[in-house]
């Protein structure tokens, strides 16, 4: 139990953590079909970036520079949540569904 | 030795699995919000005070409200089923596994070529306030992707408007 | 003076010989009956009196002198109640969804400054601590209304968590010109810098309330004010409720201590806002043109923090007060007014009184309006 709250205050803690959410979030984009459900994974992936930003900036380098480029990536991640339901909206109008896979008009 | 750190690195595993497996995507959203808190601690605790700060109020405030309103206004209003139908859960399963894996791997090599910081400095980085460093460093250093960044968000409110309006 | 991070570190520090969620469970439990409870039970009686005055009734007489137990009464009835969940209903999420609306109104009380010498904790992003914790309240509100499975309750929790993301931005905003005039999100700082002393050896550090800083933080109020209104749904941007539209909004369904909890978030949060005006620029626990920590005697701490307690008190009250008067004065905004008026109206004023400080600070070398006036500096 002592090793395990060790680990997780050490900078492997937070990369383990981050490499969990990020496999999750891959697991999710791949599996899901709901647009929405492939957008909560996308999150999960960008929140797991930020995490190992924060953890080296706090454990390796000392400098601040991490925590800015995870505040860069959560404002993107504000963006693209924006962008991305709009979208969403905007199929759902066209097609009565956001099934992902339904997304096809390119294709032929 | 810090059991709160755990504990919050614990929830935003448990509540990321719910994430990816939970059939129901309204769940699923719920429990997106809790791995947000947890990671909003983690962040306290890696000296990053204003981050943990700004990811709450974008993360909870923002981001997952617009999700859950998504979902309200696609599969309430309009009868869709909540429950997501999955594509094969193997092969994605795995392939996640072998990348994660292989990213957890990839940086522990990254960590042993830095230099660690000693204990002194460790403690000293999660005391300082950040806030005052991260606003010169924005308006410093970072000015540049910082206009970039605010060009984007304008550019990411009028698209939005614009594809959501109605006919 | 505790940074967040050590606040959390110390935790661990100072109180070893209780497991944590010992001490977690123990602070919960003043924080909730001591402060949360009372001032959430004793509101609803304000209210109900107030309301009474204005309508010329005499309002809840019944229960104690004056009518003053009623709360204690309605809360034996409210927990007495059924425990009822509707049938089509999401179990989960409607046990969930009340807690959301507590938690997130009850942990801002950690913050506030009641006196310099009483504050739960002052940490370095106080402002934003206190935004970002009320932020869990949309969630509350629009799971709940989900869970009831009932139209009105989904469209009134839809209404609730548009109307709340909308006016974060204007209330966000109209905080912003007090941070660039005290340079700190702590609200500790904020506060001690909005002294006056008229003993004191350097007055140039101190500059009044922050509402008389400089004209455009006297509109920032008013814009913390209104938007803080329609964060907590209160009249006249209480849509979510609109009792002539969707019966209850979003909380039809719930019965019971439920109910209670939302009622008892609704009204911290009231609580939260109003302090949050007092705090940040009505001075906080300042008596005007007094410091009473440099009378020229020294007074014990204790009574000093008494003394500073009830003045921030009273102050907090007086802004609930007129949150309640409004509410019997005022008539209902439409949606379409109640946006409008967010994005075409508080947004740019928000906007423009961040530049006007601004520039203030930048002619007046960051002296406020009494400075200017008395020469100082």
């Amino acid at each position: 139990m002592n090793q395990l709250i060790q680990f997780s205050s050490s900078l492997q803690g937070y990369l383990a953590v981050g490499a969990i959410l990020f496999a999750l979030g891959i697991f999710c984009v791949m599996t899901r079909k709901n647009a929405i459900g492939i957008l909560l994974g996308i999150e999960l992936i960008l929140n797991a970036a930020g995490i190992n930003f924060v953890a080296f900036s706090k454990f390796r380098t000392g400098l601040i520079d991490g925590q800015i480029v995870a505040l860069f990536i959560m404002l993107i991640a504000a963006a693209e949540a924006a962008v991305a339901l709009a979208v969403i909206l905007r199929f759902y109008r066209l097609k009565q569904t956001i099934d992902a896979d339904e997304a096809s008009i390119m294709r032929n | 030795m810090n059991k709160v750190l755990l504990l919050a690195q614990i929830l935003t595993v448990a509540s990321a699995i719910v994430v990816g497996f939970h059939p129901n995507i309204l769940y699923a959203s719920v429990f997106l919000l809790f791995t947000f808190c947890g990671v909003a601690v983690m962040f306290l605790y890696a000296g990053a005070d204003f981050l943990a700060g700004a990811q709450v109020i974008i993360y909870v405030g923002g981001v997952t409200i617009l999700i859950l309103f998504a979902i309200m206004l696609t599969q309430w209003l309009y009868k869709i089923k909540l429950a997501d139908i999955r594509n094969k859960m193997v092969l994605p399963g795995v392939l996640a596994t072998i990348i994660g894996a292989f990213l957890y791997r990839a940086l522990h090599q990254m960590v042993l070529s830095l230099p660690p910081q000693t204990p002194e400095a460790l403690e000293k980085f999660s005391t300082t306030p950040k806030t005052a460093l991260i606003g010169q460093a924005l308006l410093g250093s970072y000015l540049l992707p910082f206009e970039a960044i605010t060009i984007l968000l304008l550019g990411a409110m009028v698209g939005a408007v614009w594809l959501a309006r109605p006919e | 003076m505790v940074q967040s991070a050590q606040f959390a570190h110390s935790l661990e520090g100072w109180f070893g010989f209780l497991p944590l969620w010992g001490w977690a469970a123990i602070s919960a439990f003043i924080v909730i009956y001591f402060l949360a409870l009372p001032f959430g039970g004793l509101a609803t009686y304000i209210e109900r009196k107030i309301a009474a005055d204005m309508q010329d009734r005499i309002g809840p007489n019944r229960v104690g002198p004056i009518g003053l137990f009623q709360f204690a009464a309605d809360a034996i009835k409210m927990l007495s109640k059924e425990d009822f969940i509707p049938k089509g209903g999401d179990r989960f999420l409607f046990n969930l969804a009340p807690l959301f609306v507590v938690v997130g109104s009850c942990t801002a009380f950690a913050v506030l400054p009641l006196s310099k010498y009483l504050i739960g904790a002052d940490v370095n992003i106080g402002v934003i601590f206190i935004l970002a914790v009320t932020t869990l309240i949309a969630p509350g509100l629009l799971l709940g209304s989900w869970a009831s499975e009932n139209k009105w309750s989904l469209l009134g929790g839809l209404r609730a968590a548009s109307q709340i993301v909308s006016y974060e931005i204007p209330v966000a905003l109209s905080i912003l010109p007090v941070v660039l005039i005290s340079g700190s999100l702590q609200i500790g700082t904020i506060v001690e810098q909005q002294g006056w002393t008229v003993f004191g050896e350097n007055p140039a550090t101190y500059h009044f309330w922050n509402a008389f800083h400089n004209p455009f933080t006297f509109f920032s109020m008013f814009l913390l004010f209104v938007g803080g209104l329609a964060e907590t749904n209160r009249i006249p941007f209480d849509l979510p409720e609109a009792e002539s539209e969707l019966v209850s909004g979003f909380n039809t369904e719930f019965s019971g201590m439920r109910f209670g909890l939302y009622a008892l978030g609704e009204f911290c949060d009231v609580f939260v806002m109003s302090a949050m005006v007092t705090a940040l620029f009505l001075g906080g626990w300042h008596i005007p043109f007094l410091d009473i920590e440099k009378l020229g005697f020294a007074l014990p701490t204790g009574l000093v923090a008494f003394i500073q307690f009830h003045v921030f008190m009273i102050k907090t009250l007086l802004v609930v007060f007129v949150v309640m008067w409004l509410r019997w004065t005022l008539p209902r905004l439409r949606v379409d007014q109640l946006m409008g008026m967010c994005w075409k109206g508080l947004l740019p004023l928000a906007f423009f009184n961040v530049l006007g400080t601004a520039l203030w600070m930048w002619a007046f070398k960051g002296q406020s309006l009494m400075q200017l006036l008395m020469g100082h500096g």
